[in-house]
């Protein structure tokens, strides 16, 4: 029984090929420390960041480069805005469906004064831009939220809400953990302060990798502070980007894997990518609702007019619990899901899923129409008890 | 072939040295100024110039201004750009 990964919005499987290749080739041919010093490896090593840093100021229709710096993970990206601009506290706008990586940050930080306004989604797992702007008041400092639910695949109108927050004079962070690759995202039109993303899921780069995109870096301090090769004669950390938020010794493997990433996206086009999601939800979608044991979280192909989804579905079935399900899933049918919360109980919550959770299915640019349909058989063989 | 390409090459007598507070702006202006049809290359930092930087780069001192205004407009933020000719 072959293998199918349907884990994707978990992290992306299989990489294009030249991924993994490159990571190699970073550490055996390559080598070198990234402006430590200025022998030929450290400014190969340096050459080849920048490269990485350019593909992606490509992808997202960045002028300036300098504007992403690099993280471990979307997680640690957002914690870099959340901690740095609410440090002081004020109030914070956000939504029903944001992961555990923006809620507990946010949580953590009201003994500093930080209070929180829950904008809640409606029943497609969506947010409407006008309730963002009603939720919005004088005293609010910043908008969180997040673009692409990892539990239903619903994408937000991020447009919207930036030019909503520009017009209120109020900054914008978004999540783009899961839409980053999968969905197009245009930084030169799109008003949005910050976005925080990660390598390794839609970028199709390596685990530990991951990013942020700072319209404005005044009044943001960075999380860590240390060496930079930059500045060296003194003990404030640099200023300037993107070295202020790059403290210590770079991913460079990692982040030369996620250049390849990129530069395969870049062929291919991430239209094309967001169609072929699409494609592959609509037949998931038609397979499980022929039974009426298995509920859809969120919409199907009948989304509201211009409403986007990325390749991740939530299903639930009547009388199955997720992990007898998901158990079933891998062990009779040999396919990879996530089952439970996903980090998102909030997202659960109004989704009308929690405490179960639900069998999350996440395909990616490598799943097939074939795969997906032997996917949604099983789950209607799951479904019927047999 | 390569040997006479080489020596073109330094035809352009890479007098000039632009210093940097950080490595990523010197290579970005070595992009902007390569792709620009300047003959440019990364030297380590000379010290007595700039304590920033362990990367500075060297081109034709006589385009320093042109070159200064490339930068600016790729956001590449530089230090000082200084005559330094080659020993």
């Amino acid at each position: 029984m072959r293998t199918l990964y349907l884990d994707n919005a978990a992290t992306s499987w299989p990489k294009p090929g030249e991924v993994p290749r490159a990571v190699a080739r970073a550490m055996i041919r390559g080598g070198g420390n990234p402006g430590r010093s200025g022998h030929a490896k450290s400014i190969e090593a340096g050459r080849q960041v920048l490269h990485t840093r350019e593909l992606l100021a490509e992808l997202f229709n960045v002028k300036d480069p300098s504007r992403i710096v690099f993280t471990k993970n979307a997680t640690e990206a957002l914690n870099v805005v959340l901690v740095g601009l609410l440090r002081e506290g004020g109030r914070v706008v956000t939504t029903s469906m944001e992961h555990n990586s923006v809620a507990r940050p946010l949580r953590a930080l009201s003994p500093a004064g930080v209070t929180v306004e829950v904008v809640p989604a409606g029943a497609d797992g969506r947010v409407d831009p006008r309730a963002v702007d009603r939720a919005i008041g004088s005293d609010t400092r910043l908008v969180a939220v997040t673009h692409g639910s990892n539990v239903t695949g619903a994408v937000n109108d991020i447009a919207s809400i930036g030019t909503i927050c520009r017009e209120r004079g109020v900054r914008l962070l978004v999540d783009a953990a899961q839409t980053a690759g999968c969905i197009p995202i245009d930084l030169d039109r799109i008003p949005v302060d910050y976005m925080a993303f990660s390598g390794h899921k839609g970028l199709l780069g390596p685990q530990g990798t991951g990013g942020l995109f700072i319209r404005d870096e005044r009044d943001l301090p960075p999380l860590l502070r240390g060496g930079t090769g930059s500045l060296s004669d003194r003990e404030e950390q640099p200023e300037f980007l993107p070295d202020r938020f790059e403290s210590g010794t770079l991913n460079v493997p990692g982040i030369v894997g996620l250049g390849e990433g990129v530069r395969f996206l870049l062929k291919r086009g991430v239209e094309a990518v967001m169609e072929h999601d699409r494609r592959l939800r609509e037949i998931l979608w038609q397979s499980v609702t022929a039974d009426p044991r298995i509920r859809v979280v969120g919409d199907g192909p009948e989304a509201p007019e211009g409403a986007r989804s990325t390749g991740v579905m939530s299903v639930v079935i009547q009388g199955v619990s997720p992990s007898t399900a998901g158990e079933a899933l891998e062990r009779r049918f040999g396919i990879l899901t996530r089952i439970g919360l996903h980090c998102a109980p909030s997202a659960h919550r109004t989704m009308g899923t929690f405490p179960d959770g639900t069998v999350r299915l996440s395909w990616g640019v490598f799943t097939s129409e074939r795969e997906i349909a032997r996917a949604g058989r099983a789950l209607l063989s799951i479904a019927a008890g047999g | 072939m390569f040997r006479r390409k080489e020596r073109g090459r330094d035809a352009e007598e890479l007098d000039g040295v632009a210093t940097f507070f950080g490595s990523h702006h010197a290579l970005r202006a070595e992009s902007v100024l390569k792709k620009a049809g300047y003959a440019v290359r990364l030297v380590p930092g000379p010290r007595e110039i700039s304590p920033h930087c362990g990367v500075a780069l060297r081109f034709s001192y006589a385009r320093s201004e042109e070159a200064a205004c490339l930068l600016r407009e790729s956001s590449v933020q530089f230090e000082a750009v200084h005559l330094y000719p080659e020993r």
